[in-house]
């Protein structure tokens, strides 16, 4: 019995804004989006698992046809059909009577990589809510080309640095603060990622309202961000992301 | 030559202002032709502007408390300007608290529409603001590009959908595909349809109605009602007309013209706009 | 230097450095016994702008016991540190300066709700003393208002406007916009802006006179003033010598020292778009006299239709000059040359004067200074 449909976004490149990065890069990182079937009134699955790639952003249009349903009380229904190998994905929409039709042509999905992200394997785990990241996000230092992440037990605990052209900057976030929902780590870490990879998160982000930062002992960060829908359902987005270089621990 | 026209009212200026900024977004530059009765926001199907071609016309009594013309000549008693809608636009813009505006022909460094707008101020003197809009007197033996264009020979007539609902689906089309397909029947049915490498979409609208136009319909009358007439366009005139909508229409209609034209009217009280958008292969 | 703003004041300081953004690419920073003052300058050297935060305005403020001590860093780079206002607003708490002098590191924390605390250690080099040549105190014009108004003023001429020209009676202002007298200026719609006297708070005219100024500038010093609720006045006197707007309360005062057109160019650009002098009162209603029949006959019966003006003769770029720039100075100022654009109308104001950061500046350099720099708030510290 399959629990969750899981939409494999093997399309980094979409989310990463314009396909700048290289296959090499997009090797770094991965996203996931969790949705869980309750959200589907209705959720028939004739096979156990059904893997299919399509590009992001033309099911993003289709999904948002009637401009997103802004106006309150209007809402649009929405029926997706997948035949199988080689069918298209065939998305109903219906709102005040119109109806639109979409067909994605679909492919063969990649691989999806393993990360191994193991939690027997993380070190340190804190759990933030996300309007105290969103705000540092969207102040961080683009000339930077990396972000620093630092976790550890004592001072500074939570840090997030960021080395510029015009300085550095380091946000720190003490571990009784009150946007902290939960702070165990157990080992001070201190790693390095491609701000590049990094900032296409922020628009998970910016949807969240929690998020869990993890680093196991090889320094590999996942971060979940929990998306609450208006009907109180969740979600959740996940990347996984690989250290850029070794950085000494301190 | 003269033009003198004055607006009072708050209301009669923001439909006047509604109606220049529709404009501004469908053209960069337009014919203003001023007659006794009407005010006429035209441009003509050049090939430069993908052959789109645009006819706006408001009746002046239901706009300005004032309004006084004299022709080039008594037998000719019009006037044609060519402006940029984008500076009348703007001079409304500022105008917008304005107890009342006046524009009148002046003959500045060159020939120019002078909107002069008397504004509320903190003292007992009001704000003076006055906007020269150069503009180019058309010579009147150029006056027959500008002629009402005559409705072409339809093949369907329909009324369009809200124009809220389309813009959205036009809009993420546009994401998606640089042509659109416009079809209609006489069933009151129309579908925008795109079609790419990618993905296909079409939205299907129904229970439109048909307008009925009386005997002129010629080809229609003997038309089988579910047969589908369609037009290929380019999707970036279609969105522009969409985009520039600031004027609520009490009805808005489309004539398709299999394979040639799409013709878009929108009709409220006292200003009309038809704007027409070729099809092509 | 360790400095501490709290509150309302934070937003002040951000507002402050995002207008100096407007101006110039660089912040110069200087603490001094009488506060921190804040300076930026365009890069043809033609705007100026200086904010002075007197201790009063922060909780705690030491000024660094070396009074020559000067330094700049990008501006960008700072205004990163407060760049959302709108969280500034709702987190920020404190925040503290400090400047570290040997290792050349600025830091200024962030003290934020929920303990989340900002660091920027942001770097800087030393730099020369920069200081404009004004002297306000002896300006025959001066207008006063309330910064509303003069954002309404300015509300009515396009973003992508660059100059402007203010024109004073001694009862009203016409604001206009200036364009260059080329091909293009006879198809720039002309705006003008009439208004009476007496929304002014305060109205001194000594010369009825016309300047032409860049707005982009005064737009900076507005997104200020409008924050701090502070009145904005202008303090000019003939074209050519620099317009200067100030914002004073108690704690702060920022002057926006900005070249005018001089003279001649003014005159040039002034014949070709308006027939009618900048002194003349409201123009009549003239419907009856602006008919245009006179283009339409020219239109039909000739190809070489167009307005009849003599083009005025043209004025050599070298005759216009401020009566404020010295040439000795002019050398001085070497170091950015690379990166000024030509100096097409506009002219240097300065000074330019390149004190380097020297504990001991010679005398004579000082000197020059004090007979340039006649504005006491303006001046250098003196030994």
């Amino acid at each position: 019995m399959i629990q969750y449909l899981c939409l494999i976004c093997n399309c980094v490149e979409q989310m990463l804004d314009g396909g700048e990065v290289t296959v090499e890069e997009s090797k770094c990182l991965q996203a996931n989006a969790f949705i869980q079937a309750e959200i589907f009134q209705e959720f028939t699955l004739k096979e156990d698992v059904v893997g299919f790639q399509v590009n992001l952003t033309v099911l993003l249009d289709c999904l948002t046809i009637f401009g997103g349903s802004t106006v309150p009380g209007v809402s649009t229904a929405l029926r997706m059909c997948y035949n199988g190998y080689g069918y298209p994905l065939t998305l109903f929409l219906e709102e005040g009577g119109v109806v639109t039709v979409c067909k994605i042509n679909t492919q063969e999905p990649e691989e999806p990589l393993d990360f191994d992200f193991c939690s027997t394997n993380v070190t340190n785990k804190v759990i933030l809510q996300s309007d105290s990241l969103k705000e540092a996000f969207s102040e961080l230092d683009m000339t930077s080309e990396i972000l620093q992440l630092t976790m550890s037990p004592s001072h500074p605990y939570f840090r997030l640095s960021t080395f510029g052209n015009s300085g550095n900057a380091h946000y720190d976030y003490p571990k009784d603060s009150d946007m902290m929902e939960l702070f165990q780590c157990t080992k001070t870490q201190t790693n390095r990622y491609k701000m590049s990879l990094l900032k296409p998160s922020t628009k998970a982000l910016a949807l969240s309202c929690k998020v869990s930062v993890r680093t196991d002992t090889r320094g590999f960060l996942s971060l979940q961000y929990l998306v609450r829908n208006d009907d109180g359902q969740i979600c959740f987005v996940e990347y996984y992301c690989c250290p850029d270089e070794e950085v000494d621990e301190e | 030559m003269k033009f003198r026209a004055k607006i009072n009212d708050v209301g009669c200026l923001n439909h006047f202002t509604r109606v220049v900024n529709t404009i501004t977004k469908l053209t960069k530059t337009c014919v203003v032709r001023l007659t006794v009765d009407n005010i006429f926001f035209i441009l003509s199907g050049k090939v430069a502007n993908g052959g789109v071609s645009m006819w706006c016309e408001l009746l002046q009594v239901n706009f300005f408390d004032e309004y006084q013309l004299e022709g080039v000549s008594e037998d000719a008693n019009e006037i044609c300007l060519e402006v940029n809608p984008e500076n009348l636009s703007r001079a409304l813009k500022t105008a917008q608290n304005a107890k009342s505006v006046k524009i009148k022909l002046t003959k500045k460094h060159c020939p120019c529409l002078t909107l002069a707008a008397e504004l509320p101020s903190l003292s007992s003197i009001s704000r003076i603001v006055t906007h020269d809009i150069p503009v180019d007197v058309i010579p009147r033996r150029l006056w027959h590009d500008f002629k009402e264009p005559s409705m072409p020979d339809f093949d369907v007539s329909i009324y369009l959908p809200p124009l809220k609902t389309m813009k959205s689906v036009v809009d993420r089309m546009k994401n998606l595909s640089n042509y659109l397909v416009v079809e209609a029947n006489l069933s009151g049915e129309m579908n925008l349809k795109i079609e790419t490498d990618l993905v296909s979409v079409t939205t299907h609208f129904k229970d439109l109605g048909n307008p009925p136009w009386g005997a002129s319909q010629s080809q229609s009358q003997s038309r089988d009602v579910e047969a589908m007439a369609h037009a290929r366009v380019d999707i970036r005139k279609l969105q522009q007309f969409l985009m520039g909508q600031q004027v609520n229409p009490t009805k808005s209609m489309c004539n398709i013209v299999d394979k040639r034209i799409i013709h878009l009217i929108l009709l409220q009280e006292d200003v009309s706009l038809q704007y027409f958008i070729p099809a092509v292969v | 230097m360790d400095c501490v703003a709290t509150g309302g004041n934070v937003k002040v300081l951000a507002k402050a450095i995002h207008s100096l953004s407007r101006i110039g690419e660089e912040l110069y920073l200087e603490p001094t016994e009488d506060g921190l003052t804040l300076r930026a300058v365009n890069s043809s050297r033609s705007a100026f702008a200086c904010f002075l935060m007197s201790p009063l305005f922060f909780q705690r403020y030491q000024a660094p016991p070396d009074h020559a001590f000067r330094c700049k860093m990008p501006i960008k780079s700072v205004q990163t540190v407060f760049r959302s206002l709108s969280s500034l607003e709702r987190s920020v708490e404190k925040c503290r300066i400090e400047m570290n002098t040997e290792k050349c590191r600025l830091r200024i924390t962030l003290h934020c709700k929920h303990g989340l605390l900002k660091t920027h250690n942001l770097s800087f080099q030393d730099c020369e003393n920069l200081q404009a040549v004004f002297d306000k105190d002896n300006c025959p014009n001066v207008l006063r208002a309330q910064p509303r108004l003069w954002v309404d003023t300015v509300l009515h001429f396009p973003p992508s406007l660059e100059e402007v020209s203010v024109s004073v009676s001694s009862d009203r202002v016409w604001l206009r916009n200036h364009v260059e007298d080329d091909a293009d200026s006879s198809k720039a719609m002309m705006t003008e802006l009439c208004l009476s006297s007496e929304e002014f708070d305060h109205f001194a005219i000594g010369t009825q006179t016309t300047i032409t100024f860049c707005l982009k500038e005064l737009r900076g010093l507005l997104v200020f003033a409008e924050t701090a609720g502070l009145p904005v006045s202008m303090y000019f006197d003939e074209p050519g010598s620099p317009v200067v707007l100030n914002v004073t309360d108690s704690v702060l005062e920022a002057n926006f020292v900005l070249a005018t057109l001089s003279e001649e160019a003014h005159q040039r650009n002034h014949n070709n778009n308006k027939a009618d002098g900048p002194q003349t009162e409201l123009p009549p209603d003239d419907f009856m006299c602006d008919d245009i029949d006179s283009y339409l006959i020219a239109m039909e019966t000739s190809d070489l239709a167009g307005p009849s003006y003599e083009p005025p003769p043209q004025t050599s770029s070298t005759n216009r000059k401020s009566r404020l720039i010295s040439e000795e100075e002019d050398e001085e100022v070497e170091e950015d040359s690379e990166e000024r654009p030509p100096n097409k109308k506009f002219c240097s104001l300065f000074f330019g004067s390149v004190l380097p950061a020297s504990p001991q500046p010679s005398n004579q350099t000082i000197q020059s200074q004090e007979v340039l720099a006649s504005d006491s708030e303006d001046e250098r510290p003196s030994e």
